[in-house]
């Protein structure tokens, strides 16, 4: 299993890659981590004439946490990074968690957060609770960068609204809300190098009250050809204080929005039972967290 | 079009002509001739080709040989000591029964040394953790954990380069 | 690790053997070599990289050889075109099936395998042609220049559809109704016994079609010379001798002008036991381009080609008396061969023959079938044929438990063989300590305290296992020896094993140096193996079966008898005593009654080898042939096929179980065992054996599952979506050795790597059982399997016994 022939190139800077993604365009696959791209193109299903490598810019890397004003992640952060960063356990647990599972310590340590975007696989880890924490991403081009949510910028499976010329180049995520908190769980057959069968993330901000949801935002992954948002858990509960029976009927809500497909991981119906656990088992916990207990 | 790049490789910078194309795996196995680095699956899920980059481990059979320019490679090749001798971990693997056929022990030992590197006191769930990417079917794990937590322990009290 | 220090580690005899103070004339038992857990003598090179497997190897001129396969699972082959790939720059040539037309089969009356398909594919992924090439990405690019032309057949996967449908589709033209073999093997009056049983149960069992997952893909290296017609073939396989054969059959070259070396072999667990295509076409290549090729699988090669374990369909019928003694088995057995025979037979048989262990079984009927299909062939797989069957009566026994009220490991131990015991179809058991393995693991487990008794979700179960030790059927058709070794002594080279016995990893260069070093008196690093390879060592079928400890163990005892002879009559006019008076350990020669007449060994072995040259001698073993001949007319009798087993090994494991009813998710959170291996060469080993065999099955249990789609087309011939146990997935294990020596066996050795798979998927099984009181017959158990039998289970009324709130 042998790659196809490409061009290669290694810029050292940002502008240098865009002048590079804008000349090349589709013909161009930007290479980060290489975890997925790699693996595609040995079965040959894409075979990219240039192939951009990024890990020579600097720019693309890092974690930039400050005390109330959110983070700034590079596109190129590895995952372990992530993983491993105490700022962002400390700020943003549901991102390091997620970050954290992702496939074998390997591809951690290969692997970029915009890469496990950009590779818009419904399966990914990290979209799910970057979305749920409200994540924006970044996109630039030689004309400009221009920022937009990341639920908007995965369109469906391997589909990204990125123009010719554009390319992801950081995330940012707003500072956490007073009384909020985030929790991500994902289910796979095993505990490791586990391609999930639906992972969630939960997002609750609680009133000044600590017990009234002011805002939630329940994200699903592996259910929908992108990170799928619920609408109806926060018509659900927005305004209430959570019981079971409210969870329960959130959690049921979700697993109602949920359109997964079979396949040899999971089917279909399983997959709908298991958004309904997770919904309901990350509520209690984000719940929980939110009100500091 | 194949051009001439240097790798470093266990401290040893060796001048390589490479495609494009070629992976880093291909290149240490045939080109360099260490064959310690294996190959079990070429599709980054069975962890035998693990090699430390910077330190870090890293998949060879998915990583362009072209993308390790002015980076420090290790191998398995690369973790003997003065005069021969085993690295800890190397010697904890043969103490403890850890190795039975021997072909994921290179990179699970490259695995645990990322480890120990980063979390010289890992937990039993770290080792676990961290070495879940380096498939093994002949040990059951058993005895690589405990060899893992007695290298971490050799290490801790004698140091190692 | 405090633990490990105060373990049996570097004492000279494993826990509970302390024979001090025992003189030395009085107790064989007493080892210095065998029963020590040192490290394995390949332990430093492989953590070094330094151990050279096959797929390392460059031969000067060496080129590559890649496999084109099939896209249909089932189709004749119309025409191939290989014109374009011939143009291909550095293509040196192109064969195809026609070229080597000769059936090779691991049982010989059923041969049907060809190196490349012969004008038919039989499974998706089947070699088809294959190209030599200067270096590996061209051949890979050539392949996508032959055009198979194909006329595609109905793709049979189910061996009941396959059975069904044979008058309109034949996989095999000479297999009419699609089946390779039928069997049925009958002893006593099964219905007599059953109609006088008080607890019957009938059940019906499926299991899966995992695959053996070793880490090393398939290599072969061959280099032929046409200047004097040899081939010398590396390859990374179980069984050098059987490759030996096929290779001979095959290329029509004589076997004295081949050779098979085995470098160091990355796993095998079975699915190296055969000869694959890619040796075939190794040697094929070489021989057409006279130089040396290398054919090395892409993992994705290792699932098309298969050979793992035989999905069975199983009706079992078990019958106890009012006592809870088992009066009657009957035993249906629908066996999915895949395409081609492979060990179908043989496989056929043992699930016959594993009816008749551990537990005394009066009455058994085995009626049973390998039907072919159109998928990869299954094979031989860690445990082979017990396995399958082992599930279905562990299980059963633990309902049939249930139905008696009393507790499984009741039922168990008062059904539990003892030493001495003869099977109704002949099996000879000499010695067992299998009830010692039951009480072990049930103890220190603290099974009959949790058995029932733990909160939903969670659970306990036991089961236990055996295997055969020292037996194989042989290719031959024969009764030479199955294996012979060779051991030379000299000043030079000191002592050195010859034999071609496989180490495959699981470490038995080491375990043979220590019963070498044993037999001899001397230190088992005086000991030098030279192994696997069929030039240097005599005869051995190879690595399977878990025969090899033993029948290693046995021909070095008797290459040994003649050298400690000769030593000893040197040693003796040396020191002026009786030859018969002396005793070899630790190095030195003694008198046993006159403690200071003593030498060192190296000085005898000097003055013998300065008259004589050097100690050479020969050993070997065959296996007894009880099983299959009546004792009293000595003619052949049913189940003659597979050979008797001169003794068995027997384990016996308690699972405990978490199962996440919202999910499904099982985790096997502890697992204790207790196995009888007979005296633990390398107790470490074992340990290693054991440890290995409880993922093993774990994985298949739970996991594993080898899918294809309609047309036959693999789903996951990858370690991403064939998903085997991580780190992640390993339980707490606590294994244990029973303390047990076999007197018939050599150094009381018994097999200990196949025996300790057989009780995991029952023990598991089992043991969701007691923690969601839902029974599954269907393999691996999956947590989509889980969710909907537990809600099936809410929407019915619960009829289960468990005392849980269910």
């Amino acid at each position: 299993m042998f790659l196809n022939h490409f061009e290669y190139f290694a810029p050292k800077a940002p502008e240098e890659t865009l002048e590079l993604v804008g000349r090349l365009g589709s013909k161009a696959k930007i290479l980060a981590g290489g975890t997925d791209l790699m693996v595609v193109m040995k079965a040959k299903a894409i075979s990219p004439e240039y192939l951009i490598d990024i890990n020579g810019v600097e720019e693309f890397k890092g974690i930039f946490c400050e005390e109330g004003k959110g983070a700034v992640i590079g596109t190129n952060t590895k995952l372990a990074e992530i993983q491993f960063s105490e700022a962002i356990k400390a700020k943003y647990p549901a991102l390091a968690y997620a970050a954290g599972e992702v496939g074998s310590s390997q591809v951690r340590h290969m692997a970029s957060l915009g890469g496990n975007t950009c590779n818009a696989s419904p399966a990914a880890e990290t979209p799910t609770p970057l979305v749920a924490m409200g994540a924006k991403v970044a996109v630039s081009s030689l004309s400009g960068d221009r920022e937009l949510p990341l639920e908007e910028f995965i369109l469906g499976v391997r589909k990204l609204d990125l123009a010719e010329g554009e390319m992801l180049t950081k995330f940012i995520l707003p500072e956490p809300a007073q009384k909020s908190a985030c929790r991500y769980a994902y289910m796979g057959r095993r505990d490791a190098m586990e391609i999930d069968c639906v992972n969630m993330a939960v997002n609750i901000e609680l009133a000044n009250d600590s017990e009234t949801v002011m805002e939630v935002k329940l994200v699903m992954g592996s259910v929908y050809p992108r990170p799928l948002v619920s609408r109806e858990v926060p018509a659900l509960l927005i305004g209430q204080k959570l019981s079971d029976e409210l969870i329960e009927k959130a959690a049921e809500a979700a697993q109602g929005e949920a359109k997964p497909i079979d396949d040899i991981r999971a089917s279909a119906e399983y997959r709908r039972e298991i958004v309904k656990v997770l919904a309901r088992r990350l509520l209690k916990e984000a719940y929980a967290a939110a009100k500091g207990v | 079009m194949k051009q001439l790049i240097e790798l470093d490789i266990n401290n040893r910078v060796y001048e390589v002509a490479v495609d494009a194309r070629d992976l880093l795996l291909d290149v240490i196995r045939k080109k360099v001739g260490l064959t310690g680095t294996k190959k079990g699956c070429g599709e980054g899920d069975c962890g035998a080709c693990t090699v430390l980059i910077d330190g870090k481990p890293e998949l060879a059979c998915i990583k362009l040989a072209i993308a390790c320019q002015g980076k420090k490679i290790t191998t398995i090749e690369g973790l003997i000591q003065e005069g021969g001798a085993l690295h800890p971990i190397q010697q904890a693997f043969v103490d403890y029964g850890a190795v039975q056929c021997g072909f994921c022990t290179p990179g699970m030992i490259l695995s645990a040394k990322g480890l120990l590197d980063r979390n010289p006191h890992p937990t039993e769930y770290d080792i676990k953790h961290e070495l879940s990417g380096n498939i093994c079917r002949c040990t059951g794990y058993k005895k690589i954990i405990e060899a893992v937590e007695a290298a971490a322990q050799v290490w801790s009290k004698e140091g190692v380069k | 690790m405090d633990k490990k220090a105060s373990k049996s580690k570097w004492n000279l005899t494993p826990e509970g053997w302390n024979l001090e103070g025992v003189p030395a004339y009085q107790d064989e038992k007493r080892y210095t070599q065998v029963g020590r857990s040192v490290p394995r003598v390949d332990g430093p090179i492989k953590v070094k990289g330094e151990a050279i497997y096959t797929g390392d190897m460059t031969l000067p001129g060496m080129v590559y050889g890649k496999i084109k396969r099939s896209t249909y699972a089932h189709a004749i082959i119309k025409k191939i075109d290989y014109s374009k790939a011939l143009e291909l720059p550095g293509v040196l040539t192109v064969i195809t099936g026609e070229e080597a037309p000769n059936k090779w089969g691991i049982v010989p009356q059923a041969a049907n395998e060809t190196a490349l398909a012969v004008g038919k594919v039989r499974f998706y992924g089947e070699g088809v042609a294959a190209v030599a090439a200067l270096d590996e990405e061209t051949a890979e690019a050539a392949l996508e220049l032959i055009d198979v032309e194909y006329e595609p057949l109905p793709v049979l996967l189910d061996p009941f559809e396959s059975m069904e449908r044979a008058k309109e589709v034949l996989i095999h033209e000479d297999s009419p109704g699609n089946i390779l073999h039928e069997g049925e093997q009958v002893y006593g009056d099964v219905d007599k016994a059953f109609a006088e049983c008080e607890y019957v149960l009938e059940r019906e069992f499926h299991t899966n079609y995992p695959q053996h997952g070793f880490l090393e893909p398939h290599s072969a290296l061959a280099s032929y010379d046409p200047q004097n017609g040899h081939l010398h073939l590396w390859a990374s396989t179980q069984v050098p001798h059987y490759l030996h054969r096929q290779m001979s059959i095959v290329l029509e070259i004589p076997m004295n002008k081949i050779r098979v070396t085995l470098p160091a072999i990355g796993g095998g667990f079975g699915g190296k036991g055969e000869a694959a295509a890619s040796e075939f076409v190794a040697c094929l290549l070489s021989r057409k381009v006279g130089r040396p090729v290398k054919v090395t699988y892409e993992r994705n090669e290792v699932f098309f080609t298969n050979k793992g374990r035989h999905p069975c369909h199983m009706k079992v019928k078990m019958g106890l008396d009012k006592d809870g003694y088992i009066q009657a088995i009957d035993f249906d057995n629908t066996m999915d061969k895949g395409a081609y025979s492979g060990w179908g037979i043989v496989v056929l048989f043992y699930t016959a023959s594993m009816l008749h262990l551990p537990y005394k079984v009066p009455n058994a009927r085995f009626r049973g079938r390998s039907v072919y299909t159109n998928k990869p062939s299954t094979g031989a797989m860690r445990g082979l044929g017990g396995v399958q069957p082992r599930w279905a009566m562990e299980c059963l026994l633990d309902e049939l438990a249930e139905m008696m009220g009393i507790s499984p490991y009741e039922l168990k131990m008062k059904n539990a063989i003892e030493s001495g015991h003869t099977c109704i179809n002949n099996m000879f058991v000499p010695h067992t300590e299998y009830k010692k393995c039951l009480q072990t693991a049930v103890e220190k487990s603290g099974y009959l305290e949790k058995h029932g008794k733990l909160s939903f979700g969670k659970g306990i179960g036991m089961a236990g296992g055996y295997y055969i030790t020292g037996t194989a059927y042989t290719l031959y058709q024969n009764y030479k020896p199955h294996t012979s070794v060779m051991i030379r002594v000299d000043t030079e080279a000191g002592v050195t094993l010859f034999c071609a016995a496989a180490d495959i990893g699981q470490g038995s260069n080491t375990v043979m140096a220590q019963m070498v070093a044993e037999e001899m008196g001397i230190h088992f690093e005086d000991v030098n193996v030279q192994a696997g390879d069929t030039e240097i060592g005599a005869f051995d079928l190879g690595s399977f079966a878990s025969r090899l400890t033993y029948a290693a163990g046995a021909a070095i005892k008797m290459a040994c008898v003649e050298i400690n002879q000769k030593i000893k009559e040197t040693a003796a006019g040396m020191l002026g005593c009786r030859a018969d008076q002396l005793i070899i350990k630790n190095r030195e020669i003694y008198s046993m009654y006159e403690s200071k007449k003593r030498l060192p060994w190296e000085k005898a072995v000097e003055a013998y080898t300065s008259i004589n040259g050097s100690l050479v001698s020969l050993g070997n073993f065959s296996p007894p042939r009880r099983k299959g001949i009546d004792l009293i007319t000595g003619n052949r009798v049913q189940g003659a096929n597979i050979g008797h087993s001169p003794t068995f090994g027997f384990s016996a494991q308690v699972h405990e179980v978490e199962v996440d009813v919202e999910t499904g998710r099982i985790y096997v959170k502890k697992v204790t065992e207790a196995g009888d291996c007979g005296t633990p060469v390398n107790p470490m080993s074992v340990e290693g054996q054991v440890e290995g065999s409880i993922m093993f099955n774990l994985g298949a249990c739970l996991y594993e599952d080898q899918k294809l789609d309609a047309e036959g087309k693999h789903l996951n011939p990858n370690f991403h979506d064939y998903k085997t146990p991580t780190t992640m997935e390993m339980p707490e294990m606590d294994t244990n050795i029973v303390e047990s020596y076999d007197p018939t066996a050599p150094f009381g050795v018994k097999e200990t790597g196949e025996g300790a798979v057989q009780p995991t998927f029952p023990a598991i099984t089992n043991a969701i059982y007691d923690a969601i009181g839902v029974r599954f017959y269907n393999l691996p158990i999956t947590p989509e399997m889980v969710l909907k039998a537990l809600k099936e289970k809410k929407t019915t009324s619960c009829d289960c016994k468990c005392s849980k709130e269910c």
